[in-house]
């Protein structure tokens, strides 16, 4: 559309649009072979994040680790993963071919795993942007991420920025009582940017037995039921704060990623709504253009925050 | 996991291809399928729907993912659905309606659309020779009547043995009337009375001498499957092979979310790309 200007910028990377995918919900690597062959080429997503990786690899929780909700997804993965090094070894030289800037995503069960994994990826040339998973809620029942802590967020993330000059993206926790102060404290550990939410707590029984669904006992609901959970989270997060928001929580359709931009988020990331359909970031990049359009806004940056008024 | 080349049918050639094996299952993709057949198989229901590219690449033993077409977001995600039989331009799936999400589609109405994404998986492996011995358990028979076309068009003789809780279940081996299959029930309603896993073992007996061993194909609940394997393991005759199809729930069913995994001896192996179909003595049972 002539005179739409879709580009938005992290820091020193520009995105050609502002969606790009959430971290576990889109496996470029396998849709390449199972989809289309010239996906990693033809990229919907304007960033790429592959799932979290950790120093050591993780088995992950014990099946089931799915269960739909009501317009909801519970899911207790446990970042199951292959380890930063067998990642770096096998993945990223393949992940070298992507159209896309690269965002890794990494997780640690100390702050100071932080400051290593980001320390491994600091001279890799593929790595765009490095993203702190601090707040993954599969790894422990009571779900008490490190992200949930102020203190254990900003030396984790201290951690990484002393290993690391790539851009740094600490992700947020819902499950506290003020996320403002845990997104204060990244920035003040040296966070270039924030993205809000990760996944909400949440438990589904089993009809019959009326025991956890879910192998893990409890899990972490994504998909359009967080939507305004995630939109307030945006919102506070980016009033409060000097640094890009990455906002992300139930974004499905184009009047989604209009909103979550009007409240405040410089990108959005689509999660759960690829598993409806993968190629959907794509597709939703013409109607934000017509959105945008019908209300006068020509431009993402003119769109970021409209909603502060 | 390597891109796996795509050999699509040509359309409209007019001959009756024989069902192709796993060894070359084609791209997947996202279509919007209009329904065309809705009826009910006793529990279950048969929805027929059309789709040419589906139709032209699904192997034996793959599966799609389904959910109503259009914005609606609750059911939210698609379902996974093993492919029952294909046409020149159909699809058919059996759908047992146990939940929202299997209720919906159930309900499915001639002229519905559908949004099926397939065809995906790794399907039944028919390289080998030797007598096919098909066990199917409840709503697991579907994927099996694809199985045992293409096993007939490879000219391999076959034992078929379809096993149900009751009437309402076993109404499905009608589906199959163009195998000569045995029917065994829970409550003895229909067929013989009881479990699929009793006469599986005078199914693997020694070949004669210089014939391959039989294979078993299994398809059904998870203590059905369990006991296939270990019956087979158990038998005593060399060289038994054992592919089961299992069912577990799926997000994404392309290989992103590792949420439909199950537990292989090397660890959690993802039913979406590595299975459905899977050799017994791959997993832990």
């Amino acid at each position: 559309m002539a005179g739409m200007d879709l580009t938005t910028r992290l820091g020193a990377i520009e995105l050609r649009h502002p969606i790009m995918n959430a971290s576990g919900t889109f496996d470029v690597l396998e849709a390449d072979a199972v989809l289309q062959p010239d996906l990693l080429a033809g990229f919907p997503f304007s960033a790429y994040v592959p799932k979290t990786v950790t120093l050591k690899p993780r088995e992950g929780n014990v099946p089931p680790r799915l269960y739909e909700t009501a317009a909801g997804l519970l899911n207790s993965i446990g970042l199951a993963n292959k380890g930063i090094e067998a990642f770096m070894e096998e993945d990223l030289p393949r992940l070298a071919a992507l159209k896309a800037p690269l965002i890794v995503s990494v997780a640690g069960e100390r702050t100071a795993d932080y400051g290593v994994c980001a320390g491994m990826l600091a001279d890799r040339s593929e790595v765009a942007a490095v993203e702190l998973n601090v707040s993954c809620p599969n790894v422990e029942l009571d779900g008490r991420a490190l992200g949930c802590d102020p203190d254990r967020t900003r030396r984790a993330t201290e951690e990484a920025r002393q290993a690391t000059s790539k851009f740094l993206i600490v992700k947020l926790t819902p499950n506290v009582t003020d996320i403002v102060a845990l997104a204060r404290a990244a920035v003040d550990g040296g966070a270039d940017c924030v993205s809000a939410i990760n996944t909400v707590h949440g438990m589904a029984l089993d009809p019959w037995t009326l025991r956890p669904v879910l192998g893990h006992g409890s899990g972490g609901l994504s998909g359009p039921a967080i939507k305004p959970v995630a939109l307030r989270a945006v919102y506070l997060v980016s009033r409060g704060l000097d640094v890009p928001v990455i906002g992300m929580g139930g974004v499905t359709t184009a009047q989604d990623v209009l909103e979550f931009m009007a409240a405040g988020a410089t990108a959005v990331a689509m999660g759960t709504a690829s598993f409806r359909d993968p190629l959907l970031a794509g597709r939703l990049v013409g109607g934000l253009e017509t959105l945008m359009k019908e209300r006068g806004i020509s431009s993402a940056a003119g769109l970021t925050g409209r909603s502060h008024g | 996991m390597a891109a796996r080349p795509a050999q699509p049918r040509p359309a409209g050639d007019g001959k009756e291809d024989a069902v192709k094996g796993r060894e070359a299952p084609g791209p997947a993709a996202l279509h919007d399928c209009r329904v065309v057949e809705s009826r009910p198989v006793g529990a279950y229901r048969l929805i027929s729907f059309v789709c040419r590219e589906i139709a032209a690449a699904a192997r034996p033993g793959q599966f799609v993912m389904v959910r109503e077409s259009g914005p609606a977001l609750d059911p939210l995600l698609p379902r996974p659905m093993g492919i029952h039989d294909i046409g020149s331009d159909l699809i058919s799936i059996l759908i047992e309606p146990v939940g929202k999400g299997s209720g919906r589609l159930a309900a499915s109405k001639v002229g519905d659309r559908l949004a099926v994404l397939g065809p995906l998986g790794r399907g039944f492996d028919l390289q080998k020779k030797g007598q096919a011995v098909i066990v199917g358990g409840g709503i697991g028979v579907s994927p099996l009547k694809l199985l045992a076309r293409a096993l007939a068009e490879r000219g391999r003789s076959m034992r078929l043995i379809l096993g149900f809780k009751s009437r309402d279940q076993a109404a499905s081996a009608g589906l199959f009337r163009d195998f000569d299959g045995e029917v065994f029930t829970e409550d003895g309603s229909v067929g013989s009375r009881g479990l699929v896993s009793e006469p599986l073992p005078g199914c693997l007996l020694p070949p004669p001498e210089g014939e391959p061993a039989p294979e078993v194909f299994a398809c059904g609940p998870g203590p059905m499957l369990s006991a296939v394997a270990r019956i087979s393991s158990e038998c005593g005759v060399p060289g038994v092979r054992t592919q089961v199809s299992v069912a577990t729930h799926m997000a994404c069913g392309v290989g992103s979310c590792q949420g439909c995994v199950v537990a292989a001896a090397g660890g959690y192996v993802k039913a979406c790309t590595e299975g459905p179909v899977f050799d017994a003595e791959e997993l832990k049972w």
